[in-house]
C-alpha cells in the first residue's frame, strides 16, 4: 500500500494527518490543481455534493449513500470547512483522495474557503488546537487559491458554489478570471462564491447589507440560454429538504450537511447523473451518535446568570 | 447530550418530571416545559413569511421550539417562541446595517434593473417573552376573559439577586432552546435563545438576542426573569431587561481587539457593551380568594 493510500485509510478514521505530510500532500495537490480551469469539464456519471462544513461523520454518510470514490465520481461544491467540528479531517480526506484519483473527484471553492473566513468561523482556530501551530492552515488556504471557481458536466450543467455576477453572461469570461489569490471583496470571482437566487427580484437585487448580489428568474434564464446549458446546479444555502429547484427548474440548490451545525435537523441531499445525465436526488440524514466516536458525556450543571 | 434530572433531587424538592415523554417537570404549582425540534420547512417557512407580510425570514427558524412556564391553577402562562419574537421583529423594523465591504461596493457598476433590498436583516427584535391568562384555570372560571387577558407587571427598583443564583443549589431542570438563528450569509450572527435553570428556590431564564455583525456592530438584548417559589403557591417573578450596543470603531477606541474572531461568545465580553436601555418590572402571582 503506497504512503498516499495508507493516509487516505488514516483519514477515513478521522485521523489526521501529520503537519509534514500535510504540506507534501499540499504540494501534491497544487501540482494538479493549477492545470485545471477556472471552469473545470467533468464527465458524466456524476454525483454533485454542496456544502459540508467539517461534519466529516456526516461526509461518511454521504459516501455511503453516493458510493466510494473511484467508484462513484464526485463534484464537491466548496464549503468543506468551518463550523463543524472536523474541517481538518474532512478538507483534507478531500483533497487526498483528489491528488490520488485526479480524475474521480473535483473540488471547487466555496466562500469559506478563504483566509479571512476561515478565521472567524472555526477552521483557524481547528488548526490551532490539533496542531499547536497555524501551518497547517497556512498550507490549506493556500491550496484554497488554487481551487476551480465552477464546473461544467458535459456542457449541459454549470455548477458553481454561489451563483451568478452580473458582469458575467459568458462561460468564457469566467475563464479568464485569475484566481489564483484570496477571494476578493467585490468582482466576478466574489460573486460566484456568494450570491444567491431570489424569488422576489426579476433581474438583479443588492443584499441589505450593501454587499452581496441577488439574481432572479430572467438572470438564470438568458445565462442558460446565451451558454446553451440546461439548468445551474449550486450550494450554498441551507435547505431544509437537502435540495430545492427554483425559477421552472432552471437552478438548483443542493445542500449536503445533515443536521446542520448538529442542531438543525434538516436532511441532507446529494445529486446523482447518470451518462444520460438523467437525475437522481438521493437523501441522507446525519450519522448516528453513537458513530461520531467520542462518547457524549452528561454537561455539568449550568449555573448561567 | 441532554441534561438529565437527577431522581432524587427531584422528589427531594417536590417536584415530578412531565409525563409522556415531555421535556420538563412540575414543581410548586409551575409546569415548565421546552420542546425542541427541527427548523422550519421550506412549506411552513413560505406559511410564516405570509402571515408576517415579510419576504425574509432567519436562515434557521425552530418554529416548533418553545419554552412555556405556566402557573397551573391561575392559567398565567409566560412562554418563548419564534413566531412572537419576529413579529416584534417585524414591527421594530430597524434600516438596514452596511457590511464593510459595502463600502467598495458603492464604486461598483451597477447592473440594469437593480432592486435594493432593505429588510432588516440582523432580525433584531425587542421581544421579551409572550404571556396568557388561560381561562380555563380552576380559580379563574367564571372571570371575563378581557380583562385577565394579559398580566400586570409593575415597573420596580428591584434587582434580580445574582448572588443567591450563583450559590449552587441544585439544578432540578435545565435546558437551552433555540428560536431562531442566521449567519447574515457569513457576515456575522444573529441568534435568539432562552435558556432555563429550576432550583428548589425557583427558576431563572435568560432571553437573549445577539447579534454581531462582523467588523461593523454587535447587538446584545437580554431579558433575565427570576421567579421565586412562595408559600401557597404564591409567587413573585422579576422581569430585568438590558440592552446593549456598541459599533466596532468605539470598541477598538477604547483599546479593546477589534476582530471578529475574539468577539464569539456574548457572554464573556458583553460588560464590554454599554448599557443603553435597562428596565425593571415585578410580577406576583397568587390564587385569588373565592367568592
Amino acid at each position: 500500500m503506497s504512503d498516499l493510500d495508507k493516509q487516505i485509510e488514516q483519514l477515513k478514521r478521522c485521523e489526521p494527518l501529520k503537519e509534514s505530510e500535510v504540506k507534501a500532500l499540499c504540494l501534491k495537490a497544487m501540482e494538479i490543481l493549477v492545470e485545471e480551469s477556472n471552469v473545470q469539464r467533468v464527465d458524466a456519471p456524476v454525483t454533485i455534493c454542496g456544502d459540508i462544513h467539517g461534519q466529516f461523520y456526516d461526509m461518511k454518510e454521504l459516501f455511503k449513500v453516493g458510493g466510494d470514490c473511484p467508484k462513484t465520481n464526485y463534484l464537491f461544491l466548496g464549503d468543506f470547512v468551518d463550523r463543524g467540528f472536523y474541517s481538518v479531517e474532512t478538507f483534507l480526506l478531500l483533497l487526498a483522495l483528489k491528488v490520488r484519483y485526479p480524475d474521480r473527484i473535483t473540488l471547487i471553492r466555496g466562500n469559506h474557503e478563504s483566509r479571512q473566513i476561515t478565521q472567524v468561523y472555526g477552521f483557524y482556530d481547528e488548526c490551532l488546537r490539533k496542531y499547536g501551530s497555524v501551518n497547517v492552515w497556512r498550507y490549506c488556504t493556500d491550496i484554497f487559491d488554487y481551487l476551480s471557481l465552477s464546473a461544467l458536466i458535459e456542457n449541459k450543467i454549470f455548477s458553481v458554489h454561489g451563483g451568478l455576477s452580473p458582469t458575467i453572461s459568458t462561460l468564457d469570461q469566467i475563464r479568464t478570471i485569475d484566481r489564483k489569490q484570496e477571494v476578493p471583496h467585490e468582482g466576478a470571482m466574489c460573486d460566484l462564491l456568494w450570491s444567491d437566487p431570489e424569488d422576489i427580484v426579476d433581474g438583479w437585487g443588492l443584499s441589505p447589507r450593501g454587499a452581496g448580489f441577488l439574481f432572479g428568474g430572467s438572470v438564470v434564464t438568458s445565462f442558460n440560454h446565451t451558454n446553451s446549458i440546461d439548468y445551474i446546479c449550486r450550494a450554498h444555502q441551507l435547505v431544509m429538504e437537502g435540495y430545492k429547484w427554483m425559477f421552472n427548474n432552471q437552478i438548483v440548490t443542493v445542500w449536503s450537511a445533515p443536521n446542520y451545525c448538529y442542531r438543525c435537523g434538516n436532511v441532507a441531499a446529494i445529486l446523482e447523473l447518470d451518462e444520460n445525465l438523467t437525475k437522481q436526488f438521493r437523501v441522507f440524514e446525519a450519522a448516528p451518535q453513537d458513530s461520531r466516536g467520542a462518547p457524549a458525556k452528561k454537561p455539568p450543571p449550568d449555573y448561567f446568570l | 447530550m441532554e441534561w438529565k434530572s437527577d431522581e432524587k433531587e427531584l422528589k427531594a424538592a417536590g417536584a415530578e418530571p412531565l409525563p409522556d415523554g415531555r421535556c420538563g417537570l412540575f414543581i410548586r404549582g409551575w409546569e415548565i416545559e421546552s420542546r425542541k425540534r427541527s427548523i422550519l420547512t421550506s412549506l411552513q417557512l413560505q406559511q410564516w413569511e405570509e402571515e408576517l407580510h415579510t419576504s425574509h425570514l432567519p436562515e434557521m427558524v425552530f418554529g416548533d421550539n418553545s419554552l412555556v412556564l405556566k402557573h397551573v391553577n391561575t392559567g398565567t402562562k409566560i412562554h418563548f417562541n419564534a413566531f412572537d419574537a419576529l413579529v416584534g421583529w417585524k414591527h421594530e423594523a430597524l434600516p438596514p446595517v452596511e457590511v464593510p465591504a459595502a463600502a467598495k461596493w458603492k464604486f461598483r457598476s451597477k447592473p440594469l434593473q437593480q432592486v435594493v433590498l432593505d429588510y432588516d436583516y440582523t432580525f433584531t427584535t425587542p421581544y421579551s417573552g409572550s404571556e396568557t391568562v388561560e381561562s380555563n384555570a380552576e380559580f379563574v372560571r367564571g372571570l371575563s376573559n378581557e380583562s385577565s387577558s394579559s398580566l400586570q407587571w409593575e415597573n420596580c427598583m428591584d434587582k434580580i439577586d445574582l448572588v443567591a443564583l450563583a450559590s449552587k443549589e441544585p439544578i432540578l431542570f435545565y435546558d437551552e432552546i433555540i428560536l431562531y438563528e442566521d449567519e447574515l450569509a457569513d457576515n456575522g450572527i444573529s441568534l435568539l435563545t432562552v435558556k432555563v435553570r429550576v432550583m428548589p428556590s425557583g427558576w431563572f431564564l435568560l432571553l437573549r438576542f445577539w447579534l454581531r455583525v462582523d467588523g461593523v456592530l454587535m447587538r446584545l438584548r437580554d431579558t433575565r426573569l427570576h421567579c421565586l417559589f412562595g408559600e401557597h403557591m404564591k409567587s413573585v417573578i422579576l422581569r430585568e431587561s438590558c440592552w446593549r450596543e456598541a459599533t466596532f470603531q468605539a470598541l477598538s477606541s477604547k483599546g479593546y481587539p477589534s476582530d471578529c474572531a475574539a468577539y464569539s461568545d456574548p457572554s464573556i465580553i458583553s460588560e464590554r457593551l454599554p448599557i443603553i436601555m435597562q428596565k425593571a418590572q415585578k410580577l406576583s402571582i397568587e390564587i385569588p380568594c373565592k367568592h
